[in-house]
């Protein structure tokens, strides 16, 4: 079995687009536009909604209410919104079925973003937070250079749970008539033809797992040293530099 | 240390997917020319149209290769929506896809105004709609009542009906009596009494629908029924005919005989009569076959018949 699938990967023909089939190319590219563009409106959404939440204090209800929308069955919605809002397109045009794929995943994405950068922000020690109130720093001031940076290690590990969920959930488009990596899997099991579905499968969970390294890389230099810790022993180790001594010090409280 | 590992690692996936990608890319040139030389110089009708209908259909010996195989007919793209379903209706009415795989009774062509491509040469294998039988219950009078069902049951009235349980909601049951006393076959009699039969149905309104047929013709008629109405799917309930714990059940003479015999060939209404009677197994009886067949049709838009003259399969072929 595990032989047939690689050999179905390895088949140039299920790569490239044929009259009547659709290549893992084209696939992949169309799992990545509706994972993309469903994160990015996503993030849109939820960070600066989070950061002013955790800010402020002021309608953490959201969050909570955020947190209700996981429950939601997500093959459900997509079938229920399809049937309310495809009819509304004419013509060829994946619109009607483009449209609510994206409401899914978005309300898929939303919670995590949310939640984590409400509690990323909610949770910065109140003392760093005094501080740079008293240095004089507005309260956008403080959101921004004081307490949007302490809570990136939060906000990034949101952002790769939610891009993990909807790279996986992102297979449903398949179920209604669009494209993505979904559309192997489906296929193969309507088809019997198992090393396509498991083909699919795991081009699905490399996808994901790509893009989860990828933020984690990205994460490693967006977020400040201080922070997360990572400072080299050369470094600690100076007698005479004030941020050594600041991080030994928190490095041992750790 | 642990960094580095950790952002080759990162880099190592995205070049690997990167790579793969490339690869397959430098043989996408390859196909550019032969799905332009299908199309040829002169166009067929077929070739102009997107097809729409489930995944299997591109595979499925009576799917798209059969279309090619008994009619050269090739459409100019196949695009995967459900099976018989409300995507496939709804993106056939609403022009995603200009012909569809769809079920010969499905209330949605009629309604919708489609028009189902005649198969003269029998692509798909015929599904008439016929009783199956324990031998032991099937009496001259039990018979007679069945066959008498199947001498009226056509394709568009069993859409009809159709229509009144899924569309309409009204009651299975209901439908059913009404049907009968429509067509003059809801006497009560004699014929069947001192039977005692257990008829079953499959887990879909139109199943359900002929078997509360079949209970209420012979219930008239003075047998005592018994009904398990929606079993589920062939594997589940076909054990139950044959080892008796169901005596009847409205079968399809095309999937029927598929299931029973994986190699069988018949395709036209009558071969594929006769090969389910050789198939059977002994304890069970084919009766007549009624003309009401729901098996997979092209159907198309009202308008795309028109634009093209399209009245058969065959047509699709014809340049224009």
């Amino acid at each position: 079995m595990i032989s047939s699938v690689i050999t179905w990967l390895n088949d140039p023909s299920h790569w490239r687009d044929t009259r009547l089939n659709t290549g893992i190319i084209t696939q992949l590219e169309a799992h990545l536009r509706f994972s993309g563009i469903a994160l990015l409106i996503a993030l849109l959404i939820a960070l600066p909604l989070g950061l002013f939440i955790g800010h402020t204090g002021r309608l953490s209800w959201l969050v909570a209410a955020a947190n209700a929308l996981r429950a939601l069955p997500t093959v459900g919605v997509l079938v229920l919104l399809t049937v309310m809002i495809a009819p509304n397109f004419h013509g060829r045009t994946d619109t009607g079925y483009v449209i609510p794929t994206e409401i899914v995943l978005v309300l898929l994405a939303i919670p995590p973003i949310l939640s984590n950068t409400y509690a990323g922000v909610q949770n910065v020690d109140p003392a760093v937070r005094d501080a740079a109130f008293g240095m004089g720093m507005t309260g956008s001031q403080v959101l921004l250079r004081v307490e949007f940076p302490c809570s990136l290690p939060l906000i990034f590990s949101g952002f790769r749970s939610a891009t993990l969920q909807v790279i996986a959930t992102a297979t449903i488009a398949s179920y209604i008539p669009l494209g993505g990596l979904g559309r192997f899997i489906y296929d193969g099991l309507a088809q019997q033809d198992f090393p396509q579905m498991i083909g699919g499968g795991v081009l699905v969970a490399a996808l994901a797992l790509s893009a989860d390294l990828l933020l984690a890389a990205v994460q490693r230099y967006a977020v400040s040293r201080g922070i997360s810790g990572r400072i080299s022993k050369k470094q600690v180790a100076a007698p005479d530099s004030r941020l050594a001594t600041v991080t030994q010090a928190e490095v041992a409280t750790v | 240390m642990k960094r580095t590992t950790f952002i080759a690692g990162a880099i190592a996936a995205t070049a690997a997917l990167t790579l793969t990608a490339c690869g397959s890319d430098s043989s996408k040139s390859g196909t550019g020319s032969a799905s332009s030389s299908g199309a040829g110089s002169t166009a067929t009708i077929a070739s102009k149209l997107i097809m729409g209908g489930p995944p299997e259909f591109k595979t499925r010996p009576d799917g798209l290769p059969g279309l090619q195989k008994n009619y050269g007919v090739t459409f100019g793209k196949y695009t995967v929506t459900d099976t018989g379903g409300p995507v496939t209706v709804s993106s056939l009415k609403n022009g995603q896809i200009d012909a569809a795989d769809l079920f010969t009774t499905d209330p949605a062509i009629k309604s919708n105004g489609f028009v189902i491509l005649e198969d003269p040469k029998s692509n798909f294998a015929a599904q008439n709609i016929l009783p199956i039988i324990n031998k032991s219950k099937a009496t001259d009078g039990v018979k007679k009542i069945l066959n008498g069902i199947s001498a009226k049951l056509t394709t568009s009235g069993l859409s009809d009906l159709l229509t009144k349980v899924q569309v309409d909601k009204q009651d299975a049951d209901a439908v059913a009596k009404q049907w009968l006393s429509d067509n003059g076959l809801a006497t009560t009699g004699s014929d069947a009494s001192g039977v005692k039969l257990t008829i079953g149905s499959a887990n879909f309104p139109e199943n359900v629908i002929l078997a509360q047929i079949y209970a209420e013709a012979l219930k008239a008629q003075g047998a005592s029924i018994k009904t398990t109405l929606n079993i589920g799917s062939r594997e589940k309930y076909y054990q139950g005919l044959k080892e008796g714990s169901l005596d009847l059940f409205a079968e399809y003479t095309g999937t029927i005989l598929q299931f029973i015999d994986k190699t069988a060939k018949a395709t036209s209404p009558d071969d594929v009569y006769a090969a389910l009677q050789k198939a059977l197994p002994p304890n069970l009886i084919a009766l007549d076959k009624s003309s009401a067949q729901d098996s997979d049709a092209i159907v198309v838009t009202k308008a795309t018949a028109d634009k093209y003259s399209l009245k058969t399969i065959a047509d699709l072929a014809k340049t224009g």
